[in-house]
């Protein structure tokens, strides 16, 4: 491509004359398009050089904005908040600071679908150009409806002060957004100034609805629905876009009567003391507990070394052929041309595998390269390993690949049916899990009250910033560095093993650092093709997906629909439940049975019932690939559960806190498949706290819209299960250096595993954690832990340090009497190295350097096993260490839009000792924002088999305005005296209970309760105007 | 009029010179071309804010300004920011707050924090969550930055 700077007008539309020229601003219009597959044009014209960007005073008295003027320019003018304060105020909603910076006036027009378009429309903005044939000046809208030119300037006249004006875009989420629809009015005592537009409606003025304003709101709100023509799209229906434009143009014009408070039979508990020892955690430095984490300096400053920021000079770069189509039959598979291509090192393909080719954590059903059929979008059929980028990109496409569709299986009740196409060679059913123990339907029959619904779960993806990928470098010795970013290091060489056909022990994985994990990298990702090729090419080779192809290759959370009927006494108590759960699998087995099953551990959160049914079932389709993701099936469920519960005390008169009370487990009992469990229960404490809470009386905001507080209970199991192994090893020794290493194969993903190990590391041998270096996610460095998932790295740290401490101390004592002459017995470890026991000094005698270089070679070390405490029952998988919360949400919803908008989350939780406050509070308030993400915003969107939310740009990811402002965390830290199972993981405790406490919330401020998440606004508009009509 | 192959800017306050295709996203000559990865790459389109670099002293994402568009300007990545006593509060305080998790976004946010601060050294709350709108962080849910933010703000304020 060509970039042209033109120095005059005139040249610069010779320029743009020709084939193939196309005008560039900022040029982020049409790199969208190119990152879409639209093919880059051969020249840019630059117009940044024609003296464009100018923003001065108008002969009327307005604003005579360049095309070149960026979009921050615009929002920076000191004039534009006096002169048109609805431009001023619409153009700080286009994009985000960065885009605004890029983008131009001279974009928005041009493209005829910016942003800013309805309030330029609404404001009688004039188009300066230079025409085809003579210079143009028109109205913005009659040049918007027959382009002429390229356009020089545009004129936005004073916006008459008089005038009651109104800006809304409405969009996916709060900030940064996509357009459902953007509105612009203006009205004044003479007339009225309308204009609609964006995302996929086109721009324009309103003239039948601007006549209507005369006649009242309620004539311009039906004027309004009947003149904006509104398209669906993915997220949206137009009648939804059309009916909200309307009400956001009435309401910003006329105001609205504040609307009566929703008639909600939910009632607010009674103001209780919180529970002894429930402490508030407070985040931010101050305070003996407030540790700087050991990697944050270098994370922040670009030192942290991802895997994926590997450079070398003779490495090459990898990319994978990914089928592109949901299912079908590989009819032929030709690399020969991109094989002979100058700079490809290695085409792998599955005649390149040289053992089995097939992983899974669970069972190996998923190919590592595709050999006969596809059953995915993001299923592999090549790999290509060149020198740079650019040339593996033509290699690939270089590569045919002949195939013949086959049927798509897009829904597991597509996949379930009798005569579906079958995925698998076993079927589609995945899995299947029943129980019933009790009379269900006696226990329905003799119910005061019973409350059956429907509850739908996302797709919701990890979206961890750093997408898959890393480098493989084969070694002389016939050894493999695999450097992946992962979470088991270990099981990672397990299943590379069987795949490469090499022993483990030549396999070297390095995991971390990660980029972000949440189960989304538990599974192999890149780390088969990737190995291939080094091995192929016999060179270091890095391999990094986009954000495209990561959203078309990893899993996702698995996508579930629960039906829950549940029946109680008139006394709220209850009598029976029964649960249906289908799950979709998605193409591969991956984690998602263990999920299903998970889900079905919580069918009846955490109460008693006589009576329970439950069925699952697992589907494969050919919807990308589920597997493992925070909360792992149990948030899922819990979303029903406590949802049931909050419908139930609306029939029975009791607030969410007494009908939980009256129906929760009691410490001792055996959990849900009559297993037992681990002491140290805290249910009962987690109530009390809810009830305590602030939130229930809190007041409403200004703006009247409806207000409600609800609330939810969860529980998480620690470790994977009765069922799988589950056990690990862990070391301390003493470094050269004078360091003491705490090795541990576990991963660090963010969740703060090196900060977890130098606080359980410190606590137990009495030095600081300062001189604690973590040593973990590398095969070689550090022994096998297990896996970083399922909430189980602390106790496994935790387990380390227990299990090491005492022998390592013993040796490094013992070294020290034997440096100092001081007997061992005598000596205690303290910061910094050995001080002599009984004085009140803890100035070391001997430091660790000291000590490390007194031993020379025969440094101490001290290795351990534990092995994750467990539940007998083996009928299934059942969990036996858990940790507790109770979540509440504050929310108001927006009877314009009925987004549903956070004024606060609190959560209060129980999981033993907080081993690092940072830590700890970081682990809960992620988890509760990528909850509140769930529930809210995020779905990866399937159409036959096909993704349709391609990037972050329709995958809504909750953005800094859409957190709640107020984030409370609480911990109650004690354990029960008999508890020998120390701290419990919270990971996966944050997410648990977010979604049934928004829909709770919704249904204190609507009455109604949202049942498919993401909530979408149109549904809740819907619960909404439903309870008003009853 | 040229046809620009041959592009110039300052990167850290070094000259660089590079034949390249004029619309290589900027993000792509650093983490490829000159194998400097401190800046990150999360979504290509300018979605997610982790490859924000400061270009003439105002944040923009690295994944839409094409090389073209530096020509003759002057580039900041994370790499020249730790090396600059000016932005050492920043830093700090990010770090003091435990801000990030993954750290992925970190630099991103870093930079995009620093140019508000050297545009406005006294920002005020909205002002400081405008400037991370365009900031994807996917394991803090963005209040430990802000607490990391609001001190970096106090301190860069103090004496100068």
């Amino acid at each position: 491509m060509k970039v042209l700077r033109p120095g005059t007008l005139g040249e610069a539309r010779a320029l743009i004359a020709r084939p193939g020229h196309v005008a560039v601003g900022g040029g982020t219009v049409l790199q969208l398009g190119w990152a879409s597959g639209a093919t880059p044009p051969e020249a840019l014209v630059d117009l940044s050089r024609l003296g464009l960007g100018d923003i001065a005073a108008s002969a009327d008295g307005g604003l005579t904005i360049g095309a070149a003027a960026t979009l921050a320019d615009i929002e920076n003018d000191p004039q534009l908040s006096d002169t048109a304060p609805l431009l001023a105020r619409a153009v700080r909603d286009i994009g985000a600071p960065g885009i605004r910076r890029l983008a131009t006036l001279g974009g928005q027009i041009g493209w005829g679908a910016g942003c800013l378009l309805p309030a330029l429309l609404a404001l009688d903005a004039r188009v300066f150009a230079a025409g085809s044939t003579d210079p143009v000046d028109m109205p913005l809208a009659d040049w918007l409806a027959a382009p002429d030119g390229l356009v020089l300037s545009v004129t936005v006249p004073p916006q008459a002060p008089d005038a009651t004006w109104t800006w809304r875009k409405i969009g996916l989420r709060a900030a940064f957004t996509p357009s459902v629809i953007a509105v612009a009015g203006l009205r004044s005592e003479a007339s009225a100034a309308l204009g609609a537009g964006g995302g996929p409606v086109p721009p324009r003025r309103l003239p039948v609805s601007e006549a209507a304003v005369a006649e009242g709101p309620e004539a311009l709100r039906l004027a309004l629905e009947a003149e904006i023509e509104a398209p669906d799209c993915i997220h949206r229906t137009g009648r939804y876009r059309a009916r909200v434009a309307a009400a956001a143009l009435t309401r910003g014009l006329f105001g609205t009567p504040r609307a009566p408070a929703a008639e909600t039979s939910l009632k607010v508990p009674a103001a209780e003391p919180p529970p002894e020892g429930l402490r508030s955690l407070e985040g931010g430095p101050g305070g003996p507990e407030w540790h700087p984490r050991p990697d944050g300096r270098a994370k922040i400053t670009g030192q942290a070394g991802y895997l994926t920021d590997a450079r070398a000079p003779d490495m090459l770069v990898g990319r994978i052929l990914r089928a592109g189509r949901p299912h079908a039959r590989i009819l032929s598979l030709d690399t020969s041309r991109a094989e002979t291509l100058p700079g490809v090192a290695a085409v792998v393909t599955h005649a390149d595998v040289p053992g089995l080719n097939a992983f899974g954590i669970m069972w190996q059903d998923q190919p590592a390269l595709c050999h006969d059929v596809i059953r995915y979008e993001g299923d592999p059929v090549a790999a290509v390993a060149a020198v740079d980028e650019a040339t593996a990109e033509t290699a690939l496409q270089a590569i045919e690949v002949v195939y013949e569709d086959l049927p798509v299986i897009a829904s597991p009740a597509e996949a379930l049916a009798e005569d579906a196409t079958r995925l698998h060679q076993g079927g589609n059913l995945a899995a299947g899990f029943d129980l019933e123990r009790g009379d269900v339907e006696a226990g329905f029959g003799a119910a005061a009250h019973i409350v059956e619904a429907t509850y739908v779960t996302p797709r919701q993806m990890h979206v961890f910033l750093e997408t898959e990928g890393g480098w493989c470098a084969p070694g002389d010795d016939g050894t493999l560095t695999v450097a992946v970013g992962g979470q088991h290091g270990g099981r990672d060489r397990e299943q590379l093993a069987r795949i490469l056909d090499m022993p483990e022990e030549r396999l070297h994985v390095i995991t971390s650092p990660t980029g972000g994990g949440f189960g989304g990298k538990d599974e192999l990702t890149v780390q088969p093709a990737l190995a291939l090729l080094a091995l192929k090419a016999g060179r270091p080779v890095r391999l990094h997906l986009s954000r495209a192809e990561s959203v078309l290759a990893g899993v996702k959370r698995n996508p579930m629909t629960i039906r829950m009927k549940t029946g109680c006494d008139a006394d709220g108590r209850l009598l029976a439940q029964e649960v249906e759960l289908v799950a979709d699998c998605g193409a591969y087995a991956s984690l998602s049975p263990a999920v299903a099953e998970t889900a079905l551990e919580h069918a009846l959160g955490p109460y008693l019932a006589p009576a329970l049914k439950t069925s699952g079932r697992l589907a494969y389709t050919n919807n990308g690939v589920g597997g493992a993701f925070r909360g792992f099936g149990a948030n899922q469920m819990t979303f029903a559960i406590e949802c049931q519960l909050d419908r139930l005390a609306a029939l029975t008169g009791l607030d969410p806190v007494e009908i939980r009370r009256r129906n929760l487990r009691r410490p001792g009992m055996p959990g849900l498949m009559g297993h037992k469990v681990a002491g140290s229960e805290r249910l009962a404490e987690m109530l009390a706290a809810a009830a305590a809470s602030p939130l229930w009386s809190a007041r409403a905001g200004p703006d009247g819209d409806p207000e409600g507080t609800g609330m939810a209970l969860n529980f998480q199991g620690n470790g994977l299960g009765s069922l799988p192994q589950d056990d690990g090893e862990g070391e301390l020794r003493l470094a050269a250096d004078g360091a003491i290493e705490i090795a541990s194969g576990l991963d660090e993903m963010g969740q703060g595993l090196a900060t977890a190990l130098q606080a359980v590391g410190a606590a137990r041998l009495g030095c600081a954690r300062s001189d604690i270096r973590p040593v973990y996610g590398d095969t070689q460095a550090a022994p096998d832990s297990g896996s970083t998932s399922a909430s189980r790295g602390t106790f496994a740290a935790w387990s380390i340090a227990r299990g090491a401490a005492p022998g390592f101390a013993e040796k490094v004592l013992a070294l020290a009497a034997d440096l100092t002459g001081v007997e061992a017995t005598s000596l205690r470890l303290v910061p910094g190295g050995v001080a002599v026991a009984g004085t009140n000094s803890d100035a070391p005698i001997a430091r660790f350097a000291d000590l490390a270089r007194h031993a020379g070679t025969a440094l101490p070390r001290q290795k351990t096993a534990f092995a994750f405490p467990k539940t007998d029952y083996t009928d299934g998988n059942a969990r036996f260490i858990h940790c507790y919360g109770a979540t509440l949400a504050r929310v108001a919803v927006d009877p314009v839009t009925g987004e549903v908008r956070l004024r606060a989350l609190e959560m209060h939780t129980a999981a033993g000792p907080v081993i690092d406050l940072a830590a700890y509070l970081g682990q809960i308030e992620g988890g509760l924002i990528q909850g509140l993400g769930l529930t809210l915003t995020e779905d990866t969107l399937f159409r036959e088999g096909r993704v349709l939310t391609t990037n972050l740009d329709a995958y809504m990811v909750p953005s800094i305005r859409d957190v709640a402002p107020s984030l409370r965390v609480t911990a109650l830290e004690d354990l029960d005296a008999d508890d020998p199972w120390g701290p419990r993981g919270v990971g996966e405790l944050g997410i648990g209970a977010v979604t049934p406490a928004i829909a709770n919330a919704v249904a204190a401020a609507i009455g109604g309760w949202p049942v498919a998440a993401p909530f979408s606004p149109e549904a809740i508009l819907e619960l909404a105007t439903g309870s008003a009509a009853a | 009029m040229k046809d620009l192959d041959t592009l110039s800017f300052t990167l850290n306050g070094e000259d660089i010179r590079m034949d390249a295709s004029p619309e290589t996203p900027l993000v792509r000559v650093l983490r490829d071309g000159l194998e400097q990865t401190g800046t990150k790459l999360g979504c290509a389109i300018g979605r997610c804010g982790a490859c924000t670099v400061l270009v003439d002293g105002k944040a923009l994402n690295a994944c839409l300004v094409m090389l073209w568009q530096v020509e003759g300007r002057s580039v900041l990545t994370i790499e020249g920011l730790r090396d600059d006593p000016a932005y050492r509060p920043l830093i700090d305080a990010l770090d003091a707050a435990n801000a990030f998790q993954c750290g992925y976004c970190a630099p991103g946010v870093t930079l995009a924090l620093a140019g508000l601060l050297k545009a406005n050294p006294d920002p005020a709350e909205d002002e400081i969550v405008t400037a991370l709108e365009g900031h994807i962080c996917r394991c803090t849910g963005y209040h430990s930055i802000l607490r990391g933010a609001r001190r970096a703000a106090l301190d860069m304020k103090g004496p100068r």
